[in-house]
């Protein structure tokens, strides 16, 4: 008797709906990995880092001279070291660039959707940015190294236009 | 082609095959070349230090490139 009781509970029993094609919707993957986005990105910026740095302790120790003054001379120094005269618009503007690419890449997901049956022409794009502190910290300060280099370039087209 | 000269453990990439060795080694002979160099033509400690901290980060930026690129991966993050 208490097995037929039991079996009747266990058909009657609401089985949860599951869909299984919902699952992947729910995986987000970015395109590239975030971890070795952040390794590579370090490396890419420390480089502009450094230089900026430098930058500013020649502008600490020769007061008189002005912050884009400093980054002009400094400039004019690489232009003249053998085997590394183009490495200044690469090292502030390239290796930057590569860096915010890759960091982008490595916390945003891309998808299209078709969201109504009934109207296959309408597309949804959902774009989701994932919150890795270290790939945000990344692109922000290759942004504003960016930002300094065309400052400088600016202020120096200024400059010697008059 | 998968490569495995080098795994990562942080922001630093370790050598784990005789390619990867190799490339370390000629890394750090360059930068000791490149460290010479510089103290030669330098006036001041300080002039040493700024110019050959420059290339030291130059080549642990093209090492770095390079074992990006052949590193072991072995899942995600």
């Amino acid at each position: 008797m208490k097995d037929d009781e039991f079996l009747k509970k266990m058909e009657n029993l609401k089985v949860p709906d599951i869909n299984p094609t919902d699952h992947p919707e729910q995986v987000k993957m970015a395109i590239l990995n975030a971890s070795r986005s952040a390794a590579l990105g370090v490396w890419l910026i420390v480089v502009p880092c450094y230089f900026l740095l430098c930058v500013f302790m020649y502008y600490f120790s020769h007061i008189h001279l002005g912050w884009f003054t400093a980054m002009f001379k400094l400039m004019q120094g690489l232009e003249k070291t053998q085997f590394i005269s183009f490495l200044g618009p690469i090292i502030l503007v390239v290796l930057p660039i590569v860096c915010i690419v890759i960091n982008f890449l490595a916390i945003v997901h891309v998808s299209v959707h078709k969201p109504y049956p009934e109207n296959p022409k309408a597309r949804e794009m959902k774009v989701t940015l994932m919150v890795k502190p270290v790939n945000i910290l990344l692109i922000l300060l290759s942004l504003a190294i960016v930002f300094v280099f065309l400052a400088y370039v600016m202020a120096e087209n200024i400059s010697v236009g008059r | 082609m998968k490569l495995n000269w080098f795994i990562r453990k942080g922001i630093f990439y370790l050598p784990v095959s005789v390619a990867g060795w190799i490339i370390l080694v000629l890394a750090a002979a360059y930068a000791v070349y490149t460290f010479i160099d510089i103290n030669g033509q330098s006036h001041s400690v300080s002039d040493v230090m700024i110019n050959f901290v420059f290339n030291l980060l130059i080549i642990g930026l093209v090492y770095t490139i390079i074992a990006y690129f052949t590193e072991a991966r072995g899942g995600g993050d």
